[in-house]
C-alpha cells in the first residue's frame, strides 16, 4: 500500500498530489506534468515542500534513500560495469533476499532477458529489461517505474508480464507513462495534468 | 581572418615562449654539463618518488571527497578545499614544521614516535599532498559531477549505503578519471617548491641521502653555480615532466 500526499513548489509550478493505493497503478500524463517529480518524492530523491509518503504503514517521508524500501527505476538506471548477472542480484545480495535458482530462470524468461555480457554495452530496451528485474529479485516494498517501460518492444506484453510478477511478489507498483491507454495495463489508473492528479478508476 | 583564433594562440604562444627559451639556450649557447649530470638525476629520481607516493595518497584519500562534493554541493566545504591552494606555500612549509616541532602537543607526540617531517621523505610527500590534493580535488569534482546520476539513485533504492554507491557502482568504471587526476595532481608536486623549500630542502634518509627535490636543486644551482647550470638542469626536468602532462591527455582521451 502506498499512501501518499505531498506538495512540492518549483519556480512557477506546483505539485500537489494524493494517491493511496495498492497494487498495480498507472500514471499518466504529458512531459512537465509533474510524474517524475511526483515518483522522485516517493523515491526519496527530493524534498517535499509539504505532506507524507507511507509504504505499508510506515511513514518514510524524511528518511534517506537506502533506508526507505522503496526503489525507482528509470531508463537510465543500470550500473554499467556490472555483468547481466550480477547486476540481476545485485538488490537481492544487498538486502539477504534469497532468489533461488529457479526463481531467477523463471524471471529471466518471463522479462526476456536471454542475453549476457556487461550491463553498459547492452541496447536500451535490454538495459531496462536488466534494471526492472532486478528491482523485481530485491524484493522492495515500492517500485517506481519512471518511463522505464519505453524503449522495450512488444511493451504491452512486458508491462503485464511485469504486473503479474511483481503481484505474485506482493510489490506495489506505481509507473509513470505519456500515453493514457497504457492505463488499461494497470489495475488503477491516475492522470496527472500541471501538477495535480485525479484518479480515474 | 578568424580573430578568436589569432588572439588564442597569441596568448598561448607567449605562454610557451618562457619554456621555448630555456630548450634553447639549455640545449644551446648554456649548455653546462653539471646540468644533466647524476645529481640532477637522484633528485628528479627523488622528485618522481616523492610526487608519485603523493599522487596515490590522495587518490586513495581525496577521491571520496571530490565524489561527496560533487553530490553535495557546499560552499562552505568548497572553500576549504580552496584554502591550502590559495595561500603562499611557503607558509604551508611552516605550518608543517610548526606541527611536527616539539612546540605543540603533536609535535611532541610524533617525535616520541619517531614521526620526522623536517628533512625526510614522510616530509616531502605530507608537503606535495598538502599542495596537490585539492588540485585534485578540483580535477575529479566535475568528472564526477558529469556522471548521470541515475544508476547510483537506483542503487540506493535497492538499499546501498552512499559509501556502498561510491565503492561499487561510481569507482569501477572511473579509472580512467582517476589516472589522469592523479597525473595532474604529480605534475602538480613535481613544479613544487614554495613549502619544501621549508619543510625538505633536502633529504636525510636513504636511498635519497642529501639529495634535494628538483625544483629545490634548480634554485640551488642558480645561485652556486649561476644561470646556465640552472637553465640546463631546468630543461633536463622539463623533458621529464612534459610527457607527463601528454600522458594525461592520452588517458582522458576516448
Amino acid at each position: 500500500m502506498i499512501e501518499a500526499a505531498v506538495q512540492k513548489r518549483l519556480g512557477q509550478f506546483s505539485l500537489d498530489v494524493t494517491i493511496n493505493e495498492a497494487g498495480f497503478t498507472c500514471l499518466a500524463g504529458k512531459n512537465g506534468s509533474g510524474k517524475t517529480t511526483f515518483l522522485r518524492i516517493l523515491a526519496g530523491l527530493t524534498k517535499p515542500d509539504a505532506g507524507h509518503v507511507k509504504v505499508n504503514e510506515r511513514d518514510i517521508t524524511g528518511l534517506p534513500i537506502e533506508k526507505r524500501g522503496v526503489v525507482l527505476v528509470t531508463p537510465d538506471s543500470s550500473i554499467p560495469s556490472l555483468e547481466v548477472e550480477e547486476h540481476l542480484l545485485w538488490g537481492a545480495k544487498l538486502k539477504r533476499v534469497v532468489v533461488s535458482n529457479e526463481r531467477l530462470a523463471a524471471v529471466k524468461e518471463e522479462l526476456g532477458i536471454d542475453f549476457h555480457g556487461q550491463v553498459g554495452k547492452l541496447s536500451l530496451g535490454m538495459r531496462e529489461r536488466v534494471v526492472l528485474a532486478t528491482a523485481l529479485l530485491s524484493a522492495p516494498a515500492g517500485l517506481l517505474v519512471d518511463e522505464a517501460f519505453s524503449n522495450l518492444h512488444e511493451r504491452e506484453e512486458f508491462i503485464s508480464s511485469y504486473r503479474m510478477l511483481t503481484t505474485d511478489a506482493g510489490i506495489d507498483v506505481v509507473f509513470s507513462t505519456q500515453d493514457d491507454s497504457d492505463g488499461r495495463l494497470a489495475e488503477h489508473l491516475y492522470s496527472i495534468e500541471n501538477g495535480k492528479a485525479t484518479k480515474r478508476f | 581572418m578568424n580573430w578568436l583564433r589569432a588572439i588564442a594562440l597569441t596568448f598561448l604562444f607567449l605562454l610557451l615562449v618562457p619554456i621555448v627559451v630555456l630548450l634553447f639556450y639549455g640545449l644551446g649557447p648554456l649548455r653546462t654539463p653539471i646540468g644533466y649530470g647524476p645529481e640532477v638525476f637522484r633528485s628528479i629520481a627523488l622528485s618522481l618518488v616523492s610526487s608519485g607516493l603523493a599522487a596515490v595518497v590522495d587518490v586513495v584519500a581525496f577521491t571520496p571527497l571530490a565524489y561527496y562534493l560533487a553530490r553535495n554541493r557546499n560552499r562552505v566545504t568548497e572553500s576549504l578545499v580552496d584554502i591550502p591552494v590559495s595561500i603562499p606555500h611557503p607558509i604551508i612549509g611552516v605550518a608543517l614544521l610548526v606541527i611536527s616541532s616539539p612546540i605543540t602537543p603533536v609535535g611532541r607526540f610524533m617525535i616520541s614516535v619517531g614521526i620526522n617531517l623536517f628533512n625526510s621523505i614522510l616530509g616531502l610527500v605530507i608537503a606535495l599532498v598538502v599542495v596537490s590534493a585539492p588540485i585534485y580535488v578540483k580535477s575529479m569534482q566535475p568528472y564526477f559531477e558529469s556522471r548521470d546520476p541515475s544508476p547510483e539513485q537506483f542503487a540506493m533504492g535497492l538499499g546501498a549505503s552512499p559509501l556502498r554507491t561510491f565503492t561499487a557502482v561510481v569507482l569501477p568504471d572511473s579509472s580512467r578519471s582517476v589516472i589522469s587526476g592523479a597525473l595532474i595532481a604529480m605534475s602538480r608536486s613535481l613544479s613544487e617548491f614554495g613549502s619544501i623549500a621549508i619543510l625538505a630542502y633536502y633529504v636525510l634518509q636513504s636511498p635519497f641521502f642529501g639529495v634535494s627535490p628538483a625544483a629545490v636543486l634548480i634554485y640551488q644551482y642558480y645561485s652556486y653555480f649561476g644561470l646556465g647550470a640552472a637553465v640546463t638542469t631546468s630543461v633536463t626536468l622539463i623533458a621529464i615532466s612534459v610527457p607527463l602532462a601528454v600522458a594525461v591527455r592520452f588517458v582522458r582521451r576516448e
